[in-house]
Protein backbone atom coordinates (compact mmCIF):
# COMPACT_ATOMS: atom_id res chain seq x y z
CA UNK A 1 0.00 0.00 0.00
CA UNK A 2 1.76 3.23 -1.01
CA UNK A 3 -0.21 5.35 1.93
CA UNK A 4 2.14 3.34 3.99
CA UNK A 5 4.56 5.09 3.55
CA UNK A 6 2.99 8.44 4.95
CA UNK A 7 0.76 6.69 7.68
CA UNK A 8 2.76 3.63 8.72
CA UNK A 9 0.98 1.18 10.58
CA UNK A 10 0.13 3.22 13.19
CA UNK A 11 -3.29 4.38 12.01
CA UNK A 12 -4.13 0.85 10.66
CA UNK A 13 -3.33 -0.78 13.72
CA UNK A 14 -5.27 2.09 15.96
CA UNK A 15 -7.81 1.72 13.82
CA UNK A 16 -7.90 -1.35 14.53
CA UNK A 17 -7.37 -1.48 18.36
CA UNK A 18 -10.61 0.82 18.45
CA UNK A 19 -13.25 -1.54 16.68
CA UNK A 20 -11.63 -3.93 18.68
CA UNK A 21 -12.28 -2.29 21.92
CA UNK A 22 -15.89 -1.15 20.55
CA UNK A 23 -16.83 -4.68 20.32
CA UNK A 24 -15.29 -5.68 23.45
CA UNK A 25 -17.39 -3.24 25.11
CA UNK A 26 -20.61 -4.50 23.83
CA UNK A 27 -19.80 -7.80 25.28
CA UNK A 28 -19.16 -6.85 29.00
CA UNK A 29 -22.40 -4.69 28.20
CA UNK A 30 -24.23 -7.89 27.42
CA UNK A 31 -22.27 -9.56 30.45
CA UNK A 32 -23.73 -6.43 32.71
CA UNK A 33 -26.87 -6.52 31.51
CA UNK A 34 -27.22 -10.17 32.60
CA UNK A 35 -25.88 -10.38 35.52
CA UNK A 36 -29.20 -12.03 37.12
CA UNK A 37 -30.06 -14.00 34.48
CA UNK A 38 -29.90 -17.62 35.59
CA UNK A 39 -27.42 -19.78 33.62
CA UNK A 40 -25.06 -17.25 32.01
CA UNK A 41 -22.02 -17.04 31.58
CA UNK A 42 -20.05 -13.75 30.68
CA UNK A 43 -17.91 -13.21 27.63
CA UNK A 44 -15.48 -10.89 26.60
CA UNK A 45 -13.01 -10.50 23.30
CA UNK A 46 -9.59 -11.12 23.08
CA UNK A 47 -7.07 -9.60 21.19
CA UNK A 48 -3.98 -8.56 22.32
CA UNK A 49 -1.80 -11.77 21.47
CA UNK A 50 -3.17 -12.17 17.84
CA UNK A 51 -2.43 -8.05 17.39
CA UNK A 52 0.53 -8.48 18.72
CA UNK A 53 1.29 -11.56 15.99
CA UNK A 54 0.14 -9.53 13.57
CA UNK A 55 2.74 -6.33 14.21
CA UNK A 56 5.40 -8.89 15.03
CA UNK A 57 4.97 -10.77 11.62
CA UNK A 58 4.97 -7.60 9.59
CA UNK A 59 7.98 -6.21 10.69
CA UNK A 60 10.15 -8.48 7.98
CA UNK A 61 7.46 -6.43 5.08
CA UNK A 62 10.46 -4.76 3.33
CA UNK A 63 10.92 -7.35 1.02
CA UNK A 64 12.43 -7.57 -2.39
CA UNK A 65 12.03 -10.75 -4.50
CA UNK A 66 15.08 -11.84 -5.30
CA UNK A 67 13.42 -15.06 -7.65
CA UNK A 68 10.65 -15.05 -9.98
CA UNK A 69 9.46 -17.86 -8.25
CA UNK A 70 9.20 -16.19 -4.59
CA UNK A 71 5.54 -15.45 -2.95
CA UNK A 72 5.15 -12.25 -2.02
CA UNK A 73 4.56 -11.55 1.90
CA UNK A 74 1.41 -10.00 3.36
CA UNK A 75 1.99 -6.56 3.67
CA UNK A 76 1.21 -5.75 7.29
CA UNK A 77 -1.50 -3.23 7.46
CA UNK A 78 -3.67 -6.37 5.67
CA UNK A 79 -2.96 -8.57 8.38
CA UNK A 80 -3.68 -6.33 11.03
CA UNK A 81 -6.72 -5.53 9.05
CA UNK A 82 -7.39 -9.61 9.28
CA UNK A 83 -7.21 -9.72 13.14
CA UNK A 84 -10.92 -10.21 14.68
CA UNK A 85 -10.00 -11.64 17.64
CA UNK A 86 -11.55 -14.22 19.79
CA UNK A 87 -14.61 -14.46 22.25
CA UNK A 88 -13.68 -16.14 25.28
CA UNK A 89 -15.39 -17.13 27.90
CA UNK A 90 -14.64 -15.38 31.58
CA UNK A 91 -16.74 -17.07 34.13
CA UNK A 92 -16.24 -16.45 37.80
CA UNK A 93 -14.66 -18.82 40.01
CA UNK A 94 -17.31 -19.60 42.10
CA UNK A 95 -20.93 -19.28 39.86
CA UNK A 96 -23.85 -18.75 41.88
CA UNK A 97 -26.81 -20.84 42.69
CA UNK A 98 -28.57 -20.11 39.80
CA UNK A 99 -25.79 -20.64 37.50
CA UNK A 100 -25.01 -17.54 36.32
CA UNK A 101 -21.19 -16.84 36.64
CA UNK A 102 -21.10 -12.93 36.29
CA UNK A 103 -19.11 -11.21 38.97
CA UNK A 104 -20.51 -7.76 38.74
CA UNK A 105 -17.32 -6.49 40.48
CA UNK A 106 -14.71 -8.16 37.60
CA UNK A 107 -16.88 -6.96 34.40
CA UNK A 108 -16.93 -3.46 36.02
CA UNK A 109 -12.96 -3.17 36.61
CA UNK A 110 -13.10 -4.95 32.86
CA UNK A 111 -15.33 -2.05 31.59
CA UNK A 112 -13.67 0.44 32.65
CA UNK A 113 -9.86 -0.58 31.37
CA UNK A 114 -11.26 -1.30 28.39
CA UNK A 115 -13.08 2.61 27.86
CA UNK A 116 -9.48 3.75 29.39
CA UNK A 117 -7.91 1.92 26.44
CA UNK A 118 -9.80 3.10 24.08
CA UNK A 119 -9.55 6.51 24.94
CA UNK A 120 -5.85 6.02 24.92
CA UNK A 121 -6.06 4.80 21.68
CA UNK A 122 -8.33 7.29 19.83
CA UNK A 123 -5.73 9.98 21.82
CA UNK A 124 -2.66 8.54 20.04
CA UNK A 125 -4.22 8.68 16.55
CA UNK A 126 -5.79 12.35 17.24
CA UNK A 127 -2.16 13.22 17.82
CA UNK A 128 -1.22 11.37 15.01
CA UNK A 129 -2.88 13.20 12.80
CA UNK A 130 -2.13 16.42 14.69
CA UNK A 131 1.33 15.59 14.00
CA UNK A 132 1.12 15.24 10.20
CA UNK A 133 -1.00 18.26 9.91
CA UNK A 134 1.60 20.52 11.89
CA UNK A 135 4.24 18.83 9.33
CA UNK A 136 2.04 19.88 6.33
CA UNK A 137 1.90 22.92 7.83
CA UNK A 138 5.25 23.28 7.84
CA UNK A 139 4.83 23.35 11.37
CA UNK A 140 2.82 26.58 11.12
CA UNK B 1 -20.41 -3.03 16.08
CA UNK B 2 -21.82 0.37 16.73
CA UNK B 3 -22.31 1.98 20.55
CA UNK B 4 -26.09 2.29 20.17
CA UNK B 5 -25.67 -2.00 20.12
CA UNK B 6 -23.97 -1.95 23.20
CA UNK B 7 -26.60 1.34 24.81
CA UNK B 8 -29.68 -0.55 23.38
CA UNK B 9 -28.16 -4.20 25.72
CA UNK B 10 -27.89 -1.61 28.76
CA UNK B 11 -31.11 -0.39 28.39
CA UNK B 12 -32.84 -3.87 27.88
CA UNK B 13 -31.28 -4.40 31.48
CA UNK B 14 -32.41 -1.03 33.10
CA UNK B 15 -36.22 -1.66 31.93
CA UNK B 16 -35.77 -5.38 33.25
CA UNK B 17 -34.83 -4.05 36.17
CA UNK B 18 -37.35 -1.63 36.88
CA UNK B 19 -39.92 -4.90 36.07
CA UNK B 20 -38.70 -6.20 38.77
CA UNK B 21 -38.22 -3.13 41.21
CA UNK B 22 -42.16 -2.96 40.46
CA UNK B 23 -43.02 -6.67 41.47
CA UNK B 24 -40.82 -6.01 44.23
CA UNK B 25 -42.78 -2.92 45.23
CA UNK B 26 -45.91 -4.80 44.19
CA UNK B 27 -44.56 -7.52 46.79
CA UNK B 28 -43.59 -5.15 49.83
CA UNK B 29 -47.19 -3.39 49.43
CA UNK B 30 -49.35 -6.35 49.23
CA UNK B 31 -47.36 -8.41 52.42
CA UNK B 32 -50.54 -8.31 54.30
CA UNK B 33 -53.28 -8.31 51.69
CA UNK B 34 -55.32 -11.31 52.54
CA UNK B 35 -57.66 -10.74 50.03
CA UNK B 36 -57.10 -10.63 45.92
CA UNK B 37 -59.68 -10.53 43.37
CA UNK B 38 -58.43 -14.45 42.48
CA UNK B 39 -59.55 -15.07 46.30
CA UNK B 40 -56.94 -15.92 48.80
CA UNK B 41 -54.15 -14.04 49.82
CA UNK B 42 -51.59 -12.38 47.87
CA UNK B 43 -48.85 -14.92 46.38
CA UNK B 44 -45.27 -13.30 45.94
CA UNK B 45 -44.24 -12.44 42.67
CA UNK B 46 -40.86 -12.72 40.70
CA UNK B 47 -39.46 -12.10 37.32
CA UNK B 48 -37.65 -14.58 35.17
CA UNK B 49 -34.46 -13.55 33.13
CA UNK B 50 -34.06 -14.54 29.99
CA UNK B 51 -30.45 -13.76 27.76
CA UNK B 52 -31.66 -12.85 24.45
CA UNK B 53 -30.00 -12.29 21.26
CA UNK B 54 -30.30 -9.04 19.96
CA UNK B 55 -33.07 -8.55 17.17
CA UNK B 56 -31.25 -6.56 14.90
CA UNK B 57 -30.03 -9.32 12.53
CA UNK B 58 -28.73 -7.42 9.77
CA UNK B 59 -25.77 -6.27 12.19
CA UNK B 60 -25.55 -8.98 13.89
CA UNK B 61 -24.69 -10.71 10.86
CA UNK B 62 -22.56 -7.93 9.70
CA UNK B 63 -20.64 -8.02 13.02
CA UNK B 64 -19.48 -11.76 13.02
CA UNK B 65 -18.72 -13.99 16.10
CA UNK B 66 -19.12 -11.28 18.70
CA UNK B 67 -22.39 -9.80 17.30
CA UNK B 68 -23.53 -12.81 18.00
CA UNK B 69 -22.28 -14.01 21.30
CA UNK B 70 -23.99 -10.30 22.39
CA UNK B 71 -27.10 -10.99 24.92
CA UNK B 72 -29.59 -8.34 26.23
CA UNK B 73 -31.76 -9.33 28.94
CA UNK B 74 -35.36 -9.69 28.85
CA UNK B 75 -38.31 -10.06 31.51
CA UNK B 76 -39.89 -13.53 30.02
CA UNK B 77 -42.28 -14.35 32.88
CA UNK B 78 -43.90 -13.25 35.56
CA UNK B 79 -44.31 -16.24 38.07
CA UNK B 80 -45.94 -16.41 41.49
CA UNK B 81 -44.41 -18.06 44.54
CA UNK B 82 -46.27 -20.97 44.81
CA UNK B 83 -44.82 -21.41 49.01
CA UNK B 84 -47.56 -22.22 51.46
CA UNK B 85 -48.66 -18.88 52.85
CA UNK B 86 -48.16 -17.45 56.34
CA UNK B 87 -50.46 -18.74 59.11
CA UNK B 88 -51.04 -16.29 61.61
CA UNK B 89 -53.41 -16.78 64.86
CA UNK B 90 -55.93 -14.26 64.93
CA UNK B 91 -59.32 -15.49 65.44
CA UNK B 92 -60.68 -11.89 65.24
CA UNK B 93 -59.92 -11.61 61.92
CA UNK B 94 -62.44 -11.73 59.00
CA UNK B 95 -60.62 -14.12 56.92
CA UNK B 96 -59.63 -16.07 59.67
CA UNK B 97 -60.55 -20.34 58.90
CA UNK B 98 -62.46 -22.26 61.88
CA UNK B 99 -59.07 -22.91 63.66
CA UNK B 100 -58.84 -19.27 63.93
CA UNK B 101 -55.47 -19.19 61.67
CA UNK B 102 -55.44 -15.94 59.09
CA UNK B 103 -53.55 -17.24 55.84
CA UNK B 104 -50.84 -14.21 54.97
CA UNK B 105 -48.76 -14.03 51.94
CA UNK B 106 -45.97 -15.75 51.25
CA UNK B 107 -44.16 -12.32 51.24
CA UNK B 108 -40.77 -12.66 53.20
CA UNK B 109 -40.16 -8.45 53.57
CA UNK B 110 -36.29 -8.83 54.50
CA UNK B 111 -36.05 -11.17 51.03
CA UNK B 112 -37.55 -8.83 49.55
CA UNK B 113 -35.46 -5.63 50.47
CA UNK B 114 -32.52 -7.93 50.26
CA UNK B 115 -34.09 -8.30 46.50
CA UNK B 116 -34.42 -4.75 46.02
CA UNK B 117 -30.71 -3.58 47.22
CA UNK B 118 -29.60 -6.43 44.62
CA UNK B 119 -32.30 -4.83 41.63
CA UNK B 120 -30.85 -0.93 42.48
CA UNK B 121 -27.65 -2.25 42.32
CA UNK B 122 -27.63 -3.98 39.13
CA UNK B 123 -29.24 -1.44 37.92
CA UNK B 124 -26.41 1.25 38.71
CA UNK B 125 -24.21 -0.84 36.76
CA UNK B 126 -25.99 -0.63 34.15
CA UNK B 127 -26.28 3.21 34.03
CA UNK B 128 -22.27 3.14 34.24
CA UNK B 129 -22.45 0.65 31.44
CA UNK B 130 -24.47 3.23 29.17
CA UNK B 131 -22.26 6.17 30.43
CA UNK B 132 -19.02 4.38 29.66
CA UNK B 133 -21.01 3.30 26.04
CA UNK B 134 -21.92 7.15 25.44
CA UNK B 135 -17.81 8.69 26.62
CA UNK B 136 -16.76 6.21 24.41
CA UNK B 137 -18.82 6.75 21.21
CA UNK B 138 -17.91 10.68 21.98
CA UNK B 139 -14.34 10.58 22.00
CA UNK B 140 -14.44 9.16 18.71
CA UNK B 141 -15.63 12.18 17.75
CA UNK B 142 -12.33 13.89 18.64
CA UNK B 143 -9.87 12.11 16.37
CA UNK B 144 -11.36 14.46 13.79
CA UNK B 145 -11.09 17.75 15.91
Amino acid sequence: MPVDGLFSTTVTILGKTIDLRARNQALIASNVANAETPHYTPKALSFENELQGALKGGSNRVQTLTHARHFPLNGSSSRIQDVTGKVVETPAKSPGKDGNAVEIEAEMSRMTENQIMYNASVQILAKKFEGLRSALREGK
Amino acid sequence: MDFFNSMNVSSSALSAERTRMNLISGNLANANATRTPEGGPYKRKDAVFSATPIENSFSRTLDGATGREVRQVEVVQIIEDQNPPRMQYDPNHPDADPQGYVALPNVNVVEEMADMINATRTYEANVAAVQAAKSMALKTLEISK
